[in-house]
Parts: structure tokens; sequence; C-alpha cells
């Protein structure tokens, strides 16, 4: 086919009656209701908090202050230390996030291909998937070290299975019939397994991804309470050890705001994928 | 007219971890070049099993399918399916649902194939759509979208299993008036497997009556319904009569099971 295909012209939303103009605003006062509501939850949450510790209702020694914290991470940010501690947790989570994500589809694909090794494979992929991974952690230190690699593995483990049986769950709920037509046509694995298992699996690689987001998150954040010299799980021990709860709670806002950065930049991928 | 298919005792075993069912017994039929044969039977007497053999989905246990005269091969591309619901993969465009079969064989005249695909589209108003998704297609539109991807390798016999049964009844009758008159239109033999006697009538030159499990033929009926379209066909005069019949049929073949 040389020429372009001609895109059917769809008409934007636009309102055809008083009726559906108001039908439309309502939904755009509902949008923005609901965004000052949640703005304003945080912000009276922030306001409590804060007020609770002034007055004392609340000893700051233990569960700090919003204005506590903000002076700690302009302190921290002064000295520079902070960017060292949140680049590493960064790093340690993608590469864990990315060696899982693709690693644990790898072996689903594997797994799909070759039914009988997932029959055999079955018990042991369940039993890995049930076991509580941080008993793994002094064998995890053992073997790889105390640095950087041992934290990554721990991230690793912990969304590594999960991603391999969700996306094995997609691969094998496909569509029977649609395989069947596939085969009519007399394609064989490879192209069936490009051209429709894995297209058809797209929305659970996007949840898997998802998921996977808070699950590197975790396992990061587990791997440095267990063994690190750095990052913003280091910090956490580390600033609760010493009873600084003003840097624990830092750190851990910190973390809120770089795992929600990353379910976006996820959001904005499955954004891009629907269009 | 000459034959196209044959079935000549044909049987065909399913294989369990319980039993062995036997799907087909001694099965027999002809179809004729650019005949539209229609089958009916009990549900689960192996409507589906048989169209999955022409196919070549399934291998028989024993007798002789020919196309031609010779017996069938496994990958022959003179064959094209239509399955129940369209089955249309949503990711893909119009244009790839359509030329997903041009795709996968990669045959030596695909540029011709795709010149096919793109005439059968205009032809059967669909071209404006052809970089739309499946989802902005209605119910009736897709299914000339599968139609038209069945046709695009210029099968001789086409295969309808069910096509129209997820569609609601008024769609359905329009549905089976446009897939008839591109049939027709193109020439083409073809074997619709039905669960409804009406559709069947409406439709065919003949109807193949199956008995339930292990299916054989227990009926043929040859057809010479007035009327150019399915829709017209139903206001023929011996439609009534022919519907009961072959419902007689099918009723003591379920009294009997």
């Amino acid at each position: 086919m040389k020429k372009k295909p001609v895109k059917p012209k769809i008409s934007r939303v636009a309102p055809y009656s008083s009726a559906h103009k108001k039908y439309l605003q309502k939904q755009r006062n509902d949008k923005i209701f609901v965004l000052i509501m949640q703005i304003m939850l945080l912000v009276l949450a922030i306001g409590l908090w804060e007020l609770l510790a002034v007055t004392n209702v609340v000893d700051p020694f233990f569960v700090s202050s919003p204005s506590r914290i903000f002076k700690m991470f302009v302190s921290l940010v002064a000295s520079g230390t902070i960017w060292k501690h949140v680049g590493i947790t960064l790093l340690e989570t993608i590469i864990g996030f990315l060696i899982a994500t693709f690693g644990g589809t790898l072996i689903a694909i594997l797994l799909w291909w070759n039914q009988k090794l997932r029959r055999i494979l079955e018990p042991y992929i369940v039993v890995l998937n049930s076991l509580p991974k941080i008993a793994l952690g002094p064998i995890i230190i053992l073997w790889f070290g105390s640095g950087m690699s041992a934290i990554v593995v721990m991230c690793i483990l912990i969304t590594i299975v999960l991603t391999t049986i969700s996306m094995l769950n997609a691969f094998n709920s496909c569509d029977a019939d649609k395989i069947q037509l596939l085969k009519s046509m007399h394609a064989n694995k490879f192209q069936i397994f490009w051209k429709l298992i894995l297209p058809n699996a797209t929305d659970e690689f996007i949840s898997v991804l998802k998921i996977n987001v808070g699950m590197s998150w975790v396992g990061t954040i587990m791997g440095e309470y267990l063994s690190s010299s750095a990052g913003l799980g280091f910090l956490i021990v580390y600033g609760s050890q010493i009873f600084k709860i003003d840097l624990v709670m830092t750190s851990t806002v910190l973390l809120c705001l770089l795992a929600a950065l990353m379910y976006m930049a996820v959001c904005l991928i499955e954004k891009i994928h629907s269009r | 007219m000459s034959k196209l298919l044959s079935f000549k005792d044909v049987n065909f075993f399913y294989q369990t971890k319980a039993e062995e069912i036997q799907a087909l017994k001694d099965l027999s039929f002809d179809i004729d070049y650019q005949e539209f044969a229609s089958i009916v039977g009990p549900s689960g007497c192996g409507k589906t099993t048989i169209l999955s053999l022409i196919a070549g989905l399934l291998e028989k246990s024993s007798g002789e399918i020919l196309l031609d005269g010779k017996p069938i091969q496994k990958n022959d591309s003179r064959i094209g399916y239509m399955f129940q619901r369209d089955q249309l993969f949503e990711w893909r465009t119009i244009w790839q649902n359509v030329t997903l079969s041009i795709e996968i064989s990669k045959p030596k005249n695909a540029d011709q194939k795709k010149e096919l695909a793109k005439e059968l589209l205009k032809k059967y108003d669909l071209y404006d759509f052809i970089s739309s998704k499946p989802r902005a297609l209605s119910g009736g539109m897709r299914q000339r979208v599968a139609l038209i991807r069945t046709l695009v390798m210029e099968p001789s016999l086409l295969l309808l299993d069910e096509p129209f049964s997820a569609l609601d009844f008024q769609t359905r009758l329009n549905v089976c008036d446009d897939v008839y008159g591109i049939i027709k239109n193109e020439k083409k033999t073809a074997i619709l497997v039905t669960h409804d006697i009406s559709e069947a009538l409406s439709m065919s030159n003949k109807v193949i009556v199956l008995s339930s499990r292990p299916a054989s033929v227990k009926h043929v009926q040859i057809l010479n319904l007035n009327g150019e379209t399915p829709l017209s066909r139903r206001e023929a005069p011996n439609f009534g009569e022919l519907f009961d019949l072959i419902w007689k049929t099918l009723t003591n073949e379920k009294e009997t099971c």
C-alpha cells in the first residue's frame, strides 16, 4: 500500500445542547472538587500535625513536625549529602525495577513457550513467591557482599517472581479462538507470540509496571535496612539509631515523592500506549 | 456443478483423560463449487470439529477429506476460516487487521493481495476506517472486516463458524445479508455452521443435518427458495415448511439421544 491511509474525522467532544453543556460542566466541576479536596486533605493533615507538635500535644522528639522536616531537608541540601543518598537509592531501585520487570517477563515468555518446563517449575515458582524474601537477607549478603549488588538482588527477588506469575497468566489467558484464527492462517509459534500473545498482554504489562514500582522500592529499602552505607533506607535506619526522628521523617517523605514520581512516569507510558 | 470438497467416511476421535470420545462417525458429504452449504445439528455434535478438520487444525482419525479431488493438506491456503465473533485484534488498525494473513504467510504476490484488500474495503464501505481501531466500528462493520480479512488470501472455500452468534437479532439479519452478498459477489464456496435453522435456510443452497455425537449425516436438504437476499428468502412461501422439516429432523434426533 503506497498511499497513506485516510484517518476518519472524529469530532471532539463539544456541547450539543444546554443539557449536554450542563452535563459537561458538572463533570468538570466534579473533577475540580476532587482535586481541591485532595489538596485540602494534605494541607489539613500537615497543618494539624504542625499544630499538635507546636502546642506540644504530641512530642516532636518522637513524631517530628512538618517545619522540622523542612528545616532538616534544607540543612541536608545545604550540606549536599542528600543528593548522594537520593541518587544511590534511586539508582538501586531503577536497576532492580528494570532487571526484575524485563527478566520476569523473559522468564514468563520462556515458560509460555515451553509448557512442559512451566509444569516442571510451577511448584518452585509458587514456593518462591510465598517465601518472605527478607529471610534470604543473610544469604544474599553472604553471596553478594554488603554493597549495592546485595540491595539490587533483594529488590529483584521481591519483584521478579510476581512479574513472572502475572505475565505468564496474561500470556496463558489469551483467547483460544484468536490463537486458532492465527493457526488457520498457518502462523508459526513465533508469529502467534509476536502478533497476538505479546500485544494482547500489554495492559497486564502496564499493571505489572505499576505494581513493580511499589515492589522495587520495598525491595531496595529492605536491602538498605539489611546492609548499606548510603541511601535513603540507610538514613532512616541511621536516624532511628541516633533518635533523630526528623531525619527519619525527611527520608520517608523523600521516598514518598520519588515513588510517586516513578509511578507517574509509568502512568505516562500507559497514556502514550492507550493513544 | 463439480465437487470442491468431499468427506468420505470420516471418523474422528477425541482423546480425554477419562475416555476416548468419537466425535464423527463415517461422515460423508459433498460440497460443490460456489455452493453455500449450511451444517446444522444438536449442540456439541461436532459441527466445529468438521470445520477444524477442513482447516487442518485437527487431523482426522480415518476416512478421506478431498479438496478439488486431492487429499486436503495441513497448511492449505485455499481455505479461509471465519470464527465465532469477529476476533479482530483491538490493538491493530482495520488495515492491519485485514492484512494480518498477508503479514503471516508473506505470499509472493503480497502487493497484489494488499490491492485486493484495499478494493474490498472500498467496495464494502470500510475504506474510510482503515486507520481506526476496531472499537470505532459497529458490530456489523466488524463482521464485514472479519470477512474481508478472510477473503484477502483469495480462498476457494470459506468456513463460517457461527459468525453471527454474538450479534443481536436485528443486526444479525442485516449482517447475514451483507456477508451473503459479499460471498456471492466474490463467487466463493462457503460452509456455514449454525444452530439457527432459519439462518441456514435463508443463506444456503443446501442444508446438511447432523445426528447427535458421534455425528453422521442424517439428512441433506437441497434448497430452492425464491429471493435474492437471505432476508427476502425468509419470506418465501415454502420457508416455513422447510423450517418444520429440518426442525422435526433435529427434534427427533434430540429425542433419540
